[in-house]
């Protein structure tokens, strides 16, 4: 269940960590954004608030 | 700092390096902040447990009743995009609109829909400040779209009346999260209340831990108000994924386990329900397809009748072997297609647009398919919650619930936002005539080094929480939901206190895994008193949602009654209560 990350985009700002309604979004040693933890909601809200439109979720497997 | 940095929007001559560089102190100033053990000491007037809707709209009219006081807000997501509603909603559910409905209609509609297992105060209550919450949320810049005629757009999903209004507003949370700032509220985000405190049957705070640095925070409060919402993460989904539930799976019964531990009581546990929505990913769409054309045909192209959206004559269906049942919208007009796309793909739960592109189905010639969602607990959805009266009052002093987590029947959002202002005006109300109340140190103490202990203990565990709580909720799966009978109830009562006591070998290894950790505690805690509600209601009920195979039949004689669950004084067990319904339960 991939976080797709363009990392040209990405300005590591943390919206993303910052507003994940489960708390499962953390940013690598490179400073991009990565699911820590497989517990997503898939409510997008990681997606919406990107102020850069840098990321998109894609639903697990389980459920797609 | 951190809220200041992440406000500002990004510009081209910020490089991405600076901006990384100050991201990585931000993130390093949290690291070094996070030993275990530190404390954070908050006193308040008012503290509001969870940030969703409910407790966004307590926070800021408790402001506004009396802007002196001050008022917390623990909240265990960021309180912009959290609680049930992080992507707006498409409607107020129940809104009474004067010169066309009436709240006394209202109350016919509810009696028809609880069979008879309604107070009549709160839900009146209710009804009666439904048009002044519209008026007060579109004062704020929610809209709520109207008609040709200048009319808001009124769709009837109850038996009685036509009570739910059209709202357009994906950034309703964003909205609510604005006004909590305005009002000067302090908000304390990602923190997980594990604990009430309590002396002599007075609430007097909370205790709980930030899930990232896992800083001990204890808030004394003159007037607390619970807001934590309901179990949504209670039976397994069909799709075996645990957080793929129709509800916010942050709702993992909280606040019930909390008030539950606490001494208040609770009623309306065994009204397990849940609803035919989109398989697999659980996503709404009923109402916003139904009331605007679609059907529901069956497996034998038949079209099933759905009087005011009845879900249990589709999941009849389903139970009968007719399924799997579909939603037919191909013979609706393309721009009314674009409208029921437009809400769906936008608002509430916009990844649908994604699942349909991935399946490759087109409204406009597909089908789309209906699956039983799990079992959930629910004051929102259902009739599951703390026990309230009309002034969002629990049985212990100076403990309020507003939203999920109360017993006021299907009262959906509009509940959540009216309970929210009436629970301010009450606690607003008590602080102001009581002071901070008397805190037993211990209580502190044993909480902290309860939680210390399970981050010591469990570090090498041998289960992980996700697996942990997989076998929790199938078996709630296999023995805590309908068909239900007295054996297969008690199965699970069996399991319960294994499960407590392998807690001790799942693997804990930081403090989001703690909130996990104690998350199954609050799912058993609610598992335990659904299935003793259950057993206790030696009748058949609501449908499907409460079918005894040992007591097949609906029997008003004797069941027009509350079941009513608290803690034992001295045996610590549940205890069982029978009520009468403050009007008879006629309906």
């Amino acid at each position: 269940m991939p976080l797709i990350v363009d990392e040209d985009l990405c300005t590591s700002c943390g919206v993303c960590v910052d507003r994940c309604t489960m708390d499962i979004i953390r940013l690598n040693d490179d400073g991009f954004p990565y699911k820590k933890y497989d517990e997503c909601w898939y409510c997008g809200v990681c997606e919406e608030d990107c102020p850069e439109n840098a990321l998109i979720i894609d639903l697990p497997f389980q459920v797609k | 700092m951190i809220v200041i940095i992440i406000k500002i929007k990004l510009t081209k001559f910020i490089t991405k390096n600076l901006y990384l560089n100050i991201n990585l102190q931000i993130m390093s100033f949290i690291e070094t902040k996070t030993k275990v053990g530190e404390l954070m000491n908050l006193e308040t007037d008012i503290l509001v447990i969870g940030g969703g809707s409910a407790g966004t709209m307590a926070a800021i009219v408790a402001k506004e009743q009396n802007p002196d006081s001050d008022v917390v807000i623990i909240e265990k997501g960021e309180i912009n995009r959290s609680g049930s509603i992080a992507m707006g909603m498409d409607a107020l559910n129940i809104v009474v609109q004067p010169g066309i409905t009436t709240p006394e209609l209202y109350m016919n509609s509810a009696r028809i829909a609880t069979e008879g297992i309604l107070d009549y105060k709160p839900s009146f209550v209710m009804a009666e400040r439904s048009y002044s919450m519209l008026k007060r949320l579109e004062g704020w810049g929610i809209r709520f779209p109207r008609d040709d005629e200048n009319k808001y757009i009124s769709l009837q999903v109850h038996a009685k009346g036509s009570f739910l209004i059209e709202m357009d507003s994906p950034e309703l949370k964003l909205v609510l999260a604005e006004k909590v700032k305005e009002a000067g509220v302090r908000v304390i985000n990602r923190t997980i209340v594990t604990k009430l405190l309590v002396d002599r049957g007075q609430v007097n705070g909370a205790m709980g831990f930030n899930l990232r640095t896992g800083e001990f925070v204890v808030c004394k409060a003159k007037a607390t108000i619970l807001a934590n919402g309901g179990c949504a993460r209670f039976s397994l989904p069909n799709s075996g994924y645990l957080y793929g539930t129709f509800d916010y799976p942050g709702n993992a019964g909280d606040g019930y386990s909390l008030a539950y531990q606490a001494g208040a009581q609770l009623t309306g546990f065994e009204y397990t329900n849940c609803s035919p929505l989109i398989k697999d990913i659980n996503c709404p769409l009923l109402y916003i397809t139904l009331t605007r054309g679609a059907e529901v045909v069956n497996a034998l192209g038949e079209t099933i009748d759905l009087e005011y959206v009845s879900t249990q004559n589709m999941l009849k269906e389903l139970r009968e072997g007719r399924g799997p049942i579909f939603i037919k919208m191909n013979h609706l007009p393309e721009e009314r297609i674009q409208e029921i796309e437009r809400i769906l793909f936008t608002v509430e739960r916009p990844i649908q647009k994604k699942f349909w592109e991935n399946r490759g189905i087109d409204f406009r010639e597909g089908l789309i398919e209906l699956g039983e969602t799990e079992y959930q607990l629910c004051g929102g959805h259902g009739l599951t919650g703390i026990v309230v009266n009309e002034k969002t009052e629990t049985t212990l002093k100076g403990l309020y619930a507003a939203g999920d987590v109360a017993c006021v029947p299907l009262q959906h959002l509009t509940g959540a936002f009216v309970f929210g202002e009436v629970a301010a005006e009450e606690a607003v109300k008590f602080a102001s005539n009581n002071d901070l109340g008397e805190v037993d140190q211990n209580l502190i103490k044993n909480e902290e080094q309860r939680l210390l202990n399970v981050m010591d203990n469990n570090k090498s565990g041998s289960i992980s929480v996700q697996d942990f709580e997989y076998k929790v909720r199938r078996t709630i799966s296999d023995y805590a939901i309908p068909p239900k009978n007295e054996i297969k109830l008690k199965r699970f009562l069996w399991w319960l206190p294994r499960f407590r006591d392998d807690m001790k070998d799942i693997q804990v290894t930081d403090h989001h895994e703690l909130s996990r950790y104690e998350e199954i505690q609050f799912i058993l805690d609610s598992a335990e008193l659904s299935v003793h509600a259950s057993l206790a209601r030696e009748e058949s009920r609501w449908g499907w949602f409460h079918h005894r195979t040992d007591y097949p039949e609906k029997d008003d004689a004797n069941w027009l009654k509350h079941v009513v669950l608290e803690k034992g004084l001295k045996s610590g067990e549940v205890q069982t209560l029978l009520v009468d319904i403050e009007n008879g339960g006629e309906h």
